[in-house]
């Protein structure tokens, strides 16, 4: 699988990552790093408890690494989840709609996984 | 030197994508939370340049970090950088007046920030170059200032030391020693001080009684232009001869506007007020100008009084010297010119340092 092939299937676009870090190698590092990332993690146990304060800030921090690694599909779908988590505070979270945008991100992030596997096993 | 970057993200990947574009140019510190990243500033920040601070982080966060820096007066050397996905303004809107330096939103093209990283610690460190120079100016003007204080004191007293000498000519003519002048002296500055604490309404300060004290030795200048014959004759001059020496008060003004350029104009209008009306009398009955009250300038209401004393209490071939008593007591009471109710006030209020003085002045 091509870098370009791996991003058609997140949704990103392997054009915009290189011109933002450069170099292939530098991306395919960062990338393998993302397996080791615990923002999901957090972000199911947060949900799961309905801690919100905590889902809010593990949603955003993987909304910033999708970002930073253009994961279109996933960036999209935690930063929806994010937003609507945004003001807790002032306004009562809307469950149902959380636990909808939840199963996209779990989604995305499935998708994201299977293909970072792929790529490292190639790369192995 | 600052050379150090502190990068501040609690997601690895986001720390590592900073590091790749800076570790080229600048060394790298790393810390995860915010509590880590106050704990590496209070030991190094001396050495760092920059901080790129991500706001979102579980306790201690990013705003946190801010507004514990502003605390530290060190902080204004380091240039912030915040790194955020949080696009809204009004969080941008209070980073920068937290103080951030520039706020960087993500996700963000490397060799852009890179650019802008060497931009803002290129600035703070012009910024920090300059205070230095201007430090280090000051201190030179401030070095060059002291110089001058010293050689303009230095001037003040040479100044001093030749109107001294001025005054004990004349003094010597009159066969009087220069004690006469040094005593004056010491009369005139215990009344004037008394005068500024008492009777604020003078406008008395500390620099004008320095003035008043110096120029007081040119009280009797003019009595250079009295011949001896009448100067120096014992016992009772005639009418005609007072009259004669009564003028070395106006004789007095008129060599001191020939040396005009000598000193500046606060120096030059007090000797003239001292020369000419140190033998005014409160009641208008004085010379040569017949003021009266305080149309005589208080310099010379104060020199009056101190010369008349120093005449009293001691010998002038015309008198013997009289008791401190009575010298005290002959002034009180009119008997040797009328002064006004303050400084009478002031005089008797200073009774004791007079006498003092005289008795010192005399054993030496």
């Amino acid at each position: 699988m091509q870098l370009q092939d791996f991003y058609k299937i997140l949704g990103g676009s392997y054009q915009e990552i290189k011109e933002r870090l450069q170099s292939d190698e530098l991306i395919l590092r960062l990338t393998f790093k993302f397996l080791n990332d615990k923002s999901y993690e957090n972000l199911c146990r947060a949900v799961e408890e309905e801690a919100y304060e905590e889902a809010f800030r593990a949603a955003h921090t993987l909304k910033g690494v999708c970002q930073n690694l253009s994961f279109g599909e996933l960036g999209a779908s935690s930063g929806e989840l994010t937003e609507l988590l945004r003001n807790r505070e002032t306004v009562p979270v809307d469950r149902e709609r959380c636990m909808e945008l939840f199963g996209q991100v779990c989604a995305d992030y499935r998708v994201v996984i299977e293909a970072i596997t792929t790529l490292k096993g190639q790369k192995d | 030197m600052r050379d150090k970057i502190l990068i501040v993200d609690d997601v690895e990947i986001n720390r590592e994508i900073l590091a790749e574009i800076l570790r080229e140019e600048y060394e790298i510190l790393m810390a995860e939370s915010g509590s880590q990243a106050l704990d590496i500033l209070e030991k190094l920040h001396e050495e760092i340049a920059a901080i790129l601070l991500d706001l979102v982080m579980p306790e201690i966060d990013g705003f946190a970090v801010l507004e514990e820096l502003n605390q530290k007066p060190w902080s204004k050397q380091i240039a912030i950088m915040i790194i955020s996905g949080d696009n809204t303004v009004q969080t941008e809107a209070k980073c920068f007046e937290l103080g951030v330096a520039d706020f960087v939103h993500r996700p963000f093209n490397n060799r852009l920030v890179k650019k802008r990283v060497h931009n803002v610690v290129a600035l703070y460190q012009y910024q920090q170059e300059l205070e230095q120079k201007v430090e280090k100016q000051t201190e030179v003007l401030r070095k060059q200032f002291r110089l001058l204080q010293q050689q303009a004191d230095r001037l003040r007293q040479s100044k001093e030391n030749v109107i001294d000498i001025l005054g004990t000519v004349v003094e010597y003519r009159n066969l009087e020693s220069g004690e006469h002048i040094k005593r004056v002296k010491g009369y005139t500055r215990i009344l004037a001080e008394k005068m500024m604490r008492d009777y604020p309404e003078y406008g008395l300060t500390q620099n004008r009684i320095e003035v008043i004290v110096s120029a007081s030795a040119l009280h009797d200048v003019g009595k250079i232009a009295i011949p001896d014959s009448i100067l120096l004759k014992p016992g009772k001059l005639t009418s005609e001869e007072f009259e004669y020496v009564k003028t070395h008060t106006t004789k007095g003004c008129e060599i001191l506007n020939r040396i005009d350029n000598a000193w500046d104009d606060e120096y030059g209008k007090v000797s003239y007020e001292i020369c000419r009306y140190h033998h005014e009398r409160y009641d208008g009955r004085g010379y040569p100008d017949g003021l009266k009250e305080d149309a005589i300038p208080i310099s010379a209401q104060i020199v009056s009084i101190a010369d008349v004393y120093d005449a009293l209490v001691n010998e002038r071939v015309y008198k013997n010297a009289f008791t401190k008593e009575k010298a005290f007591r002959m002034i009180n009471e009119g008997e040797c010119g009328v002064f006004s109710p303050k400084i009478l006030d002031c005089f008797g209020n200073t009774r004791e340092e007079f006498e003092g003085l005289a008795e010192t002045r005399r054993a030496e």
